[in-house]
Parts: structure tokens; sequence; C-alpha cells
């Protein structure tokens, strides 16, 4: 029983012992193995989630909060599972370093709830609008805020009415404990499946709908309700709109949350609910994905505001978006209430007015006006057919045209910047306004210019319409039938649709651009096409009829013209797409503060004193001190095995070097006789492919001619200078050991004077199925190091390997691949691994690193530079 | 080769059917229950290897289970899933005993992976333990 008595041995005298003394040295030692599997495997997975946080770091790619959770959860799931197994393969030798994993753990969390733990919601609940202004931003939400500021600080006309604070919303998710209840629901979400996201949305608002509001709340929505039917004289209608802090402001949000039109005291507690629950549908979903607004503790406030008797209705812009330089401001307006214009269902009247002088009209377009909305006795909106003579008549007069101008000149001008607004004309001819919030002209460079679309050879001009944004991109027409159609909308398209509207946001990401028969410049979906920097052209007034499913197009927004075909020449003229960066935003933003905690790495040098567990700042410094621990661990178990069976053997083939083998269970044929076994012994399969490919005949690496005497000096002179550390380094560089089982071995060498380690498991079941490569180079000198690295990361990644560099460092992972491909990677593996020393021989100035890839793959890989045709295919067996 | 028994645990009865069908055709034995002392119950009167277990469930939650079952089944080996990402519930959830935190949605393929390397685990120790025994000249 050879392997208790090691195992009592290496007990004795230490503060530590083994939880268990086990007389059955198999079970022990196959319990190490599955240990050290458990913990490279983990390895790989912290390094995966370090390496797509990085990639998330560049802010190039979209994300929201679950992504953020996930990963976190992954890493320090994992990294704490590599401590609990470093401590069982040691008996508990690192009691530091579940310490120092709280401590990371602890701030984590610290981040990721910040804010989620203020002070609770304490009211007021609702403030009558006479006491609001811009100051109470953050307590009532930008458009509660602005409409109180027109009105008590600008003096416009704005509606009687009262903002509900976001102190009541978040009265009302405490109460409810919805926190958890929105998390869980949109954890499902996969941002690619409009599907999914539809799913997500209806869960989270069928639990707003059912969740009670505090009575507190009620009782304050319903009292604020009577005093604005007092002042009014009578039982107030009312529109409910959404006021989120950050609504209206640099993000626009613009048509993303919910208004409800015409309510009625019985039915306001139902519609503010409802417009809390419009945070939660999908295009607002989206809209927070894409800008990288965390979807918790989103700060919503209402504003109830009394309805006005509209007799016309629209929305102005202090700046034409389409030509920001012309110095006119633009008016759309539409018979009764706003919501036509805004959401594009008909083709409003147009003026654009000089904002200079006397106010000069500088064109007056009519629309096509077949309804108007109307509000409905009971409460609610319907759209009614217009009368055609008035359908046919401008909705203001010129003299109402400058009226309105001037209002949309005094908003500009006290906010300093390009304003939009939306106006009601009520039945007396007086006007009021109903939104106050910046204007966003084109994301795009060089908005919209005055000149007419020109005349393109061989591409006839098919449209024109109204210009809603910049920029030119061409595609297939893909025309939208219904908005339900959405989720099946491909990438690169043209999307042609009767209206604009604003849930066409949810293509936004993926489509060229956007063509419609009706909408306007100033309405929602336009602002939204202008931030995505998406080509726009509205008002065309029969693209549908005109533009066939499949007939590539051209479309050249700033102009508001549709050409047939690709017209190379306008679209090499335009302006590259402006990319989207998430960096700045509020998740991102956390996502950096998280990160701090978990990628960097500063346990960068093994011999280094500050090497040890106390110093281990980040999850990385964990994992990567681990890393290193547990190959010392696995090799002090071998080397205590006294028991025959289980000892190390040294491995008879044609090598340049001293393979040894640990077998923990199925790696060999049979138990092994005495100090050394033949390769046909072997059963492990990962072990004979990798080593089939390290015998490969073509390396004949011992056999090395015509190498650059600068090379050899450079590689001789370092050696010479380069100490020797600790013994199990000392050990590694004489030898090279395996940890073989039957579907598994781990390899860890230094030939010449790189370490090398290949960790791989080789199953018919893929999905755990993988291959593990670590390379740090030594000997010659920075530019060969530099060259070196470049070379072995292009061939991994020819080879499909996933590919982490730090420096002279290189992790590669390949997984969830069939057996077939692993062990055949295995192979290339092992030629790569003999190859690469003498690279170092041959790696001058000389050749770009893209020969040195081609000699390798068509397996010259002595490198040499006069080899002739390829000896063999790539990849082929030796 | 021994089949692997599974204990699927999970208060949402969609989840468990379609989970459970799907792993059933891959070849496993699987019980679904959908509750925390449902599934000790069945712990207490059949043998399992591995339990995939719910974190957030009403009334005895995830965590408590998993308590009680490691105390009464210490070689029983536990998979937690949750559609909740806590780091806290995680790492509470390792330090209890469990062999991983999985995330709903999961794919069926990681859940297998995950289910097999528990079995491999729970053979290993299952032999120690009976070696154990044996060597003390116990049954």
């Amino acid at each position: 029983m050879g392997f208790s008595r090691w195992w009592r041995e290496w007990g004795r005298g230490r503060r530590w012992r083994p939880v268990e003394v086990h007389r059955d040295s198999r079970a022990a030692l196959t319990l190490s193995y599955l240990t050290f599997k458990d913990l490279i495997t983990s390895n790989d997975e912290v390094l995966e989630a370090i390496a797509d946080l990085e990639q998330k770091l560049q802010g190039d790619t979209f994300f929201g909060m679950n992504y953020i959770r996930f990963r976190c959860v992954t890493a320090a799931t994992h990294t704490y599972r590599m401590i609990a197994n470093l401590n069982k393969l040691s008996g508990r030798r690192y009691p530091e370093l579940p310490v120092v994993f709280s401590q990371i753990q602890r701030a984590i969390e610290a981040v990721l709830e910040k804010g989620r733990h203020r002070a609770s919601p304490a009211g007021p609940w609702v403030l009558d609008f006479a006491e609001v202004d811009a100051s109470l931003h953050d307590r009532v939400g930008g458009k509660s805020a602005n409409l109180g500021e027109l009105r008590n600080r600008v003096h416009l006309p704005v509606p009687e009415g009262f903002a509900v604070t976001t102190d009541a919303y978040r009265l009302f998710l405490e109460r409810n404990a919805l926190h958890e209840e929105i998390r869980a629901r949109l954890i499902h979400v996969d941002f690619d499946d409009l599907d999914s996201l539809q799913e997500a949305s209806d869960a989270v608002r069928e639990v707003f709908l059912e969740a009670p509001l505090p009575p507190e709340v009620e009782a304050a929505l319903l009292e604020g309700h009577r005093r604005l039917s007092e002042r009014l004289g009578r039982s107030a209608r009312v529109s409910v709109r959404s006021s989120a802090v950050g609504e209206d402001g640099e993000v626009s949000f613009a048509g993303q949350y919910v208004s409800l039109l015409n309510v009625t005291r019985e039915t306001l507690v139902e519609a503010y609910k409802k417009v809390l629950a419009g945070l939660y549908t999908p295009r607002a979903i989206f809209y927070r994905h894409v800008h990288g607004i965390p979807d918790e503790d989103i700060p919503m406030g209402a504003a109830v505001v009394a309805m006005v008797e509209a007799a016309a209705s629209g929305v102005a812009c202090s700046v034409n978006p389409a030509r920001p330089e012309g110095g006119t401001l633009v008016i759309n307006g539409a018979w009764g209430l706003g919501v036509g214009t805004v959401g594009g269902s008909v083709s409003p009247d147009f003026w654009e007015v000089e904002k200079e002088g006397e106010l000069a009209l500088r064109e007056a377009r009519l629309g096509s006006k077949e309804t108007s909305v109307e509000p409905l006795p009971q409460g609610g909106i319907t759209p009614v057919a217009l009368d055609p003579a008035l359908g046919s008549s401008f909705c203001l007069t010129e003299r109402q045209v400058k009226e309105l101008a001037l209002l949309v000149l005094a908003a500009e001008k006290h906010y300093g910047k390009p304003q939009e607004l939306e106006w009601a004309l009520d039945t007396l001819g007086r006007f009021t306004l109903l939104q106050c919030r910046p204007l966003r002209i084109s994301a795009r460079q060089e908005a919209g210019t005055a000149e007419p679309p020109p005349e393109v050879a061989g591409h006839p001009l098919l449209l024109r319409g109204a210009s809603a944004s910049s920029g030119t991109a061409a595609g297939p027409v893909h025309p939208l039938k219904s908005l339900e159609d959405l989720p099946s909308v491909p990438e690169g398209v043209v999307v042609v649709a009767r209206h604009s509207s604003p849930q066409l946001v949810k293509v936004m990401g993926r489509v060229a651009a956007i063509v419609t028969d009706i909408g306007a410049p100033t309405g929602h979906m336009a602002s939204l096409a202008r931030e995505f920097g998406v080509p726009a052209v509205l008002d065309t007034r029969e693209a549908t009829s005109r533009l066939e499913a499949g007939r590539v197009v051209t479309v050249d927004a700033g102009r508001g013209a549709v050409y047939d075909g690709r017209v190379e020449s306008l679209l090499q003229a335009a302006a590259p797409p402006l990319r989207r960066s998430l960096k700045g935003t509020p998740v991102h933003r956390l996502l950096e503060e998280i990160a701090r905690h978990i990628v960097p790495l500063n346990l960068t040098d093994p011999r280094s004193p500050d090497f040890r567990q106390g110093a281990c700042r980040t999850f990385h410094d964990i994992v990567r001190f681990i890393h290193e621990k547990a190959f010392e661990e696995m090799f002090r178990l071998s080397d205590r095995v006294t028991d025959a069976a289980y000892r190390s053997v040294r491995l008879r083939a044609h090598l340049p070097f001293e393979l040894y083998l640990i077998d923990i269970g199925g790696g060999l044929r049979r138990p092994p006789e005495g100090p050394e076994i033949a390769p046909e012994e072997l059963r492990s399969e990962p072990m004979k492919a990798l080593l089939l490919g390290m015998c490969d005949p073509a390396l004949r690496w011992w056999e090395p001619k015509g190498i650059s005497l600068t090379g050899f000096l450079s590689v001789a002179t370092e050696s010479l200078f380069t100490p020797v550390h600790d013994a199990a380094e000392r050990r590694l560089g004489d030898r090279s050991y395996a940890i073989v089982a039957e579907s598994y071995c781990n390899f860890s060498s230094r030939i010449g004077y790189h370490f090398t380690a290949v960790d791989a498991f080789s199953s018919e079941n893929l999905s755990r199925n993988y291959v593990s490569f670590r390379f740090k180079g030594g000997a010659a000198d920075d530019l060969r190091r530099a060259r070196r690295c470049e070379l072995i990361g292009e061939i991994l990644r020819r080879l499909d390997f996933q590919i982490e560099r730090n420096g002279d460092l290189i992790n590669a992972r390949l997984r969830k691949f069939p057996r077939e491909t692993i062990e055949d990677r295995l192979g290339q593996l092992g030629r790569l691994i003999v190859a690469t020393r003498q690279l170092d021989m041959r790696m001058g100035p000389g050749a770009p690193v893209a020969w040195y890839v081609e000699a390798f793959f068509r397996g010259n890989y002595l490198f040499d530079p006069d080899a002739g045709p390829p000896a063999e295919a790539p990849g082929g067996a030796p | 080769m021994r089949v692997v028994r599974l204990l699927l645990v999970d208060d949402e009865k969609r989840f468990t059917e379609t989970l459970g069908k799907r792993l059933v055709a891959r070849g496993l034995f699987v019980e679904t229950v959908n509750s925390g002392p449902e599934a000790l119950a069945a712990l207490e009167s059949r043998p399992f290897d591995v339990v995939l277990l719910d974190v957030r469930m009403p009334g005895m939650d995830g965590l408590e289970v998993l308590r009680a079952l490691k105390k009464a089944h210490p070689l029983v080996e536990v998979i937690l899933l949750s559609g909740n990402a806590s780091i806290h519930a995680a790492i509470e959830g390792m330090r209890l005993g469990a062999m991983d935190y999985l995330l709903k949605p999961a794919d069926l393929e990681d859940v297998l992976a995950k289910v097999e390397e528990a079995f491999e685990k729970k053979k290993v120790a299952e032999e120690r333990a009976k070696e154990d025994r044996r060597s003390r000249g116990l049954p």
C-alpha cells in the first residue's frame, strides 16, 4: 500500500492533514485526476469569460445588464470552483485564496447592486405643474420637467396638469418586489430573435398590470385629478404620458414609451399602470439595449395632462433637420389630435419658415389628410374620416404659422439649442405646447443638402420624398406588409413600408435603409433614424406601389431620392456609416467598473516573489495563480506515488526529449511492468494523437542546418544569462511530463526554452471535448519573440483556436468539436510544439510572418527557405 | 453501463416537462418534481445520482433544498439551475456543495455534459466509499 504510505508521509509534520487516508490509491488518484480536470475546465471557462469581457469593453457590440450578470456569475462560479479544487488537490494549502475571492466578489456585487439600496421612496407622489421646473428632472422625468419649465420659467402656454413622481414608481416596484420579476423575465431575451423579445415584453407587462398600485399612490393620483378638475371647472379628461428620467434628454427615446389619450377619472389608475408597463414594450427594451441603458431601475415618472380640444395639432422643429444650416424652422400639422403626425399615419401639412426677420414662409406644402384622430365621449380616441374639403385645406393659416413659429423660437432661445415641440391649436384658436425636447440632428455627417438629386446615367430616379436622415445605402427592396412581420426582416435590405412607425427601430440595427409612402421627417421614426444613422426617405406617396420586392435600389436619404440599381458613384461619395459605440453609456461604464475586478492580470511572473495567493487582486490573478500551482500539485502527487502502477514511466519514443507519463485511469493498455513503456502501450486517444504529431518524420528537428549565426547567438547568449529558478522548474526543464487517462491528456514541457502545456479531452460527446494550449516563449530577443508569438497565434487561428495573447504568453482554446477534429488538431499541436524550436533559429527579421505560416501548413516544419513543393497535405498524418 | 438517474426539480411545470422529455430522449432516467419538499421525499424513497435543482422556488428555495439534501445524501451530485444571475446565490450554492450553477435558458448539450460529469464524480465517490467500508471490514 505504497500510496497510503506516501500520503501519510506527506501529511506528517505539516499543520494541515489530508481529510481522509485512503488505502485505495487508484480511487484517490482518479479523484485527483477528476479534481485536476475540473480545475482546468474551470480555468478555460474563466479565461473565456475574461476574453469576452475584454471584447465587450471595446464598445462596438451591444450588451445589456443581463450579459454583465451572466458573465460575472460564470467567472465567479468557476474561479470559486478552481479554489475549491486546488485546495482539495493540495490538502488545503491555499487558505488565503477564499478570503481574497470573497473580497473581490463583494466588490463586484457592490457595483452590480449600486443604487439598488437607496432610501425608501418617500413621496410626494404627485406634483402640480405649477410646482415643477427643469431642476426637478430627476424626480418627475423629462416630459413633466420640460412642461413645468416652459410654463413657469418661459411663460409659454402649456396645458394644466400634474406630474407623477419617480418615487411613486419606485414604491410600486418595491411593494410588489418587481425588480426580480423583471430581471427573471428579461434574461430569456435573445436580441437577434425578435419573437423572444416580444415574449419577454408580454410577460413583464403582464406582471405590471397584475400588480396593485400602492394605496397612497392611488389616493394621490385621484387627489391630483380632483384638483385639476377644480381648476378646469369640469371632470378633467387627461392624457397620461410617460416621463422617464433621461427621456427627452440627450438620448431621445422618441416615441419609445406610451401615451394614453382622453383618459377619464375612472380609468386613470389603469392608464398610469399601462404607461409604466410601457417601459417594457419590445421596442423600448430593444432601444435601451442598443443604447446601453440598464433595464432595471429606470426612474419613471408620468405626466397627467388636461386634454386640449384640438382643432389641429402637430410637431415643430426649431431647426430643419433635413437642412440644419438653412436657417429655417419647420412645422408639421394635421386636423384633430396630434397622434397622426407624430406616429406617421397621415401625410401632414408642412411649412418651412425663415427664422430671421419677418418669419417669411419659405415653403408651404399641403398634406394628404384623409383621417383625423378625435376623442371619444366615453374615453379613448378614434380615427375619423375627414370631409374631403377640409382634408385638402391647410390646418393652419399663415398668421397662425407665424404665431406658432414665435413660440418655437422662444423655446429654442430658452434652452439655447434646437428643440422639437408638439403643439395643439384649440377650438378657440389658442396654441398650447404639449411637449418640448432637444432636437437630434442626423447622426451622420453632412445632413441633407439642399441641392436636388442629380441625374445618374443608367440609374433612373424612381422616387422622391422627404429626407428624414442623411446617408446613402443600397440593398434589395423588402416590402413590409405589417409590423408583425418585423422579426423576419432580413439584414441589409431596404425596408419599404406604407407608414413610418417608431416600431421600425427594432430593425434599424440591420437594415440598409427605410423608405415609406407616408410619414413626416419631424415624426418619431425620423428622429430614431437619425439617431441610428439609418438612411430614411419618407412621404414618397408611392414607394409601396412602385418598388417591388427584391429590386436593388440605392437610397440617397440626404436628397430624399431613390434610384434604381446600385449607384456606386453615390455610395462611394457618401460618408462611411457611423459606427455606434457603447462607450460612455451607463451599461458600458458599469462594465468597466466591474471588469476592473475581473480582467487585469497582475501576477504575470511565476518566479517573482509577488506570485503568491495574497497578492491576487482580480479573478484573472487567482485563476493564473491556481493554474500554475495545480501543475505543481499534480507532480508533487505523482512524485510521491510509490505504488508501481501509478508511478511515472518513461516513454520509449523517437522524440528529441524525455517524456514521462502518469496514468490516472485507462490511459495505458495495462499496468506498466518496468520503468519504460513503448508507445503501443498507450491507450489515451488524445495523447496518441499529440505524440503522432510530435514524432512526424518531417520534423527532424535535431538535425539543424543552415542556422543564421546571429539567430544562434541570440539564443545561446540569452540561455547563458537566464538563471534557472526553483526546483520544479528545473525538473520541467529536463523532462516533459504527461498525465493521461483514456479520453484525457495533459502534457507539459520545456523544449528548448519554451514552456508548453496541452490539456485535452476527446470523447464521442462533443460538448465535453476541448483542447487548451498554452505557450510561453523564452530565449531570443524581443523582436523574435513578438514575431514568434504572432506566427504561433496565426497558425492556431487557422486551426480554429480562440487565441488570447498577453505579451509572450499565448492561451489558445478549442471547444466542442468532434473527436476527429480534436485529434487532428492535437497532431498539429504536436508538430507545432516541436517545430517552434526551429523557429527561434530561423526567424530573423527577413521573411514575413505569413511565409512561416504557409511553410508550416505546407509541411515545411524546418522552415527551409529552399524547400520544394509541399511534402504532404496540411494536417495529414505522419 | 449504468444509466444516470436524474431528479429534475423546478416549480415551473412547463419547464420540467420539456427538459425532462428531452433528457429522457437522450437516454437518461429522469423523474421530475415541482417543489423542494417533493424532491426531498423522492430522494428518501428512491436512489438518484444527480439532481438538477432550480434556485428560485416558492416556499422552500433551491439553496434550502440543497442544504437538506447534502446532509442526508452527501454523495448525490447537485447542479443548480437559475433564471436569475446572482453571484451571491451561485457562490452560496457552490459553498453548500453544488457541483455547478447553470443559467437558464441553458443549452441542452451543456446540461448533458454537466450531468455526465456529475455522474462520473458520483461513481468515483461511491467507489471510494465502498473501498473505505471494505477496508474497515464492513459489508
